[in-house]
């Protein structure tokens, strides 16, 4: 598959105009996904962003051109399952069955739905855009909201600065199920994010994959509509989001940083950043190394 | 009582397209002399607003662009500017 060629001539499986952000990294990464995945299809959103933006239909009408369903906050990957047995036993394997779910009913809600179904190996390719937060319902702190981020439930002020909690990293836990394809993808990077998804479908034919999307939002986190691709490039940068595979041949790291930037660069002109002290900044800088010198180990590096 | 027979009535009626290119501010006007068709724009665009044919090679279309701007921002060659929209 040569990424171009896909971007070039492959049609647009979504709506023309869905009501989602100026500059919104979900609605691209959804595109590109379907652009990947093509008609023979069936996707599953769930309630967030990409659902509300209408993605999912509104007033009898659809926003998709292959089917799409909408289950529970909490049960798509379940949901799929079923789906995936019925495809299975009218032979239709062929079919590729697409989780596209946010942060919150990936790592929040809906982890227990998704780690069953990875245990079990369910034959889904099961999608997470992490935004870091409840976006759709206005920026509610989810688990993997990074620490000291201004939300609507964690605000500045003085009883409390921010989200006082480290972030949560699901795609090690995903890993670590054991499952046939796992890998963390960043828009800035779209020919290695292609790539994954074009290797998440095949690995899904024979059982469960897992890939994990920085989606940054415009709107939540207070930054210039045009910078999404500019923040997706400084997060892997400063190794807030390393980009990283694990597949049957085992794990490896797909964008080695020689020269990390510090965490203060990445925070930089994101609004939600704003109010961080030095001390928060420090732990933020010592988890990313922390992070970052993992997965180094984990791939042998 | 009904000659279709469908799980859920969703998309019984056709398509929900709404009209984003109201929400523009700033419209993305591309200068094709400075132009090298490396597809940025193209793998960027959240709204797939931007595309490509043998003959033109990277093109703006306007129906559906919101005008966020990471076209011009992320162009190596600097060839988008965005340009303010007046009646």
């Amino acid at each position: 598959m040569e990424y171009l060629n896909v971007l070039k001539k492959n049609p647009d499986m979504v709506s023309p105009g869905v009501s989602a952000c100026q500059g919104c990294g979900g609605e691209l990464i959804l595109r590109r996904v379907m652009q990947v995945a093509g008609q023979n299809s069936i996707l599953c959103v769930p309630p967030g962003c990409m659902a509300g933006s209408g993605v999912v239909g509104w007033n009898y009408d659809t926003g998709m051109k292959v089917p799409i369903h909408i289950p529970l906050l909490d049960n798509s990957a379940s949901f799929l399952t079923g789906v995936t047995h019925l495809y299975r036993r009218l032979g239709r394997e062929d079919v590729n069955l697409i989780a596209f779910a946010g942060d919150g009913a990936s790592a929040d809600c809906g982890f227990q739905s998704l780690s069953g179904a990875a245990e079990r190996g369910e034959r889904i390719l099961y999608i997470c855009y992490d935004n870091e937060g409840y976006m759709n319902t206005g920026y509610q702190r989810s688990s993997t909201t990074t620490l000291g981020s201004r939300t609507s439930t964690t605000p500045i002020g003085s009883a409390l600065s921010g989200k006082q909690q480290a972030q949560k990293y699901v795609p090690l836990i995903m890993a670590m199920h054991g499952v046939s394809y796992c890998a963390t993808a960043s828009p800035w990077n779209m020919k290695d994010l292609m790539e994954k998804v074009q290797k998440g479908l095949e690995a899904s034919k024979e059982g469960f994959a897992y890939l994990h999307m920085f989606s940054p939002c415009p709107t939540g986190w207070s930054f210039g509509q045009d910078q999404t691709i500019q923040v997706a490039k400084r997060a892997v940068r400063s190794n807030m989001f390393p980009i990283w595979e694990k597949s049957c041949d085992g794990y490896k790291l797909n964008y080695v940083n020689q020269t990390p930037i510090s965490i203060r660069e990445f925070v930089a002109g994101i609004g939600k950043f704003k109010n961080l002290s030095e001390e928060q900044l420090d732990r933020i800088q010592r988890s990313a190394d922390e992070r970052y010198a993992a997965i180094k180990a984990l791939c042998g590096i | 009582m009904y000659e279709k027979v469908f799980v859920t009535p969703v998309g019984n009626k056709g398509m929900y397209v709404l009209d984003t290119s109201t929400w523009r501010t700033h419209r993305p006007v591309m200068e094709k002399a400075l132009c090298i068709n490396c597809c940025i724009c193209l793998s960027y665009c959240p709204v797939n607003a931007i595309r490509f044919s043998e003959e033109e090679g990277c093109f703006i279309t306007y129906d559906y662009c919101k005008g966020c701007g990471i076209c011009a921002a992320e162009c190596p060659k600097k060839a988008i500017s965005m340009i303010k929209e007046v009646k």
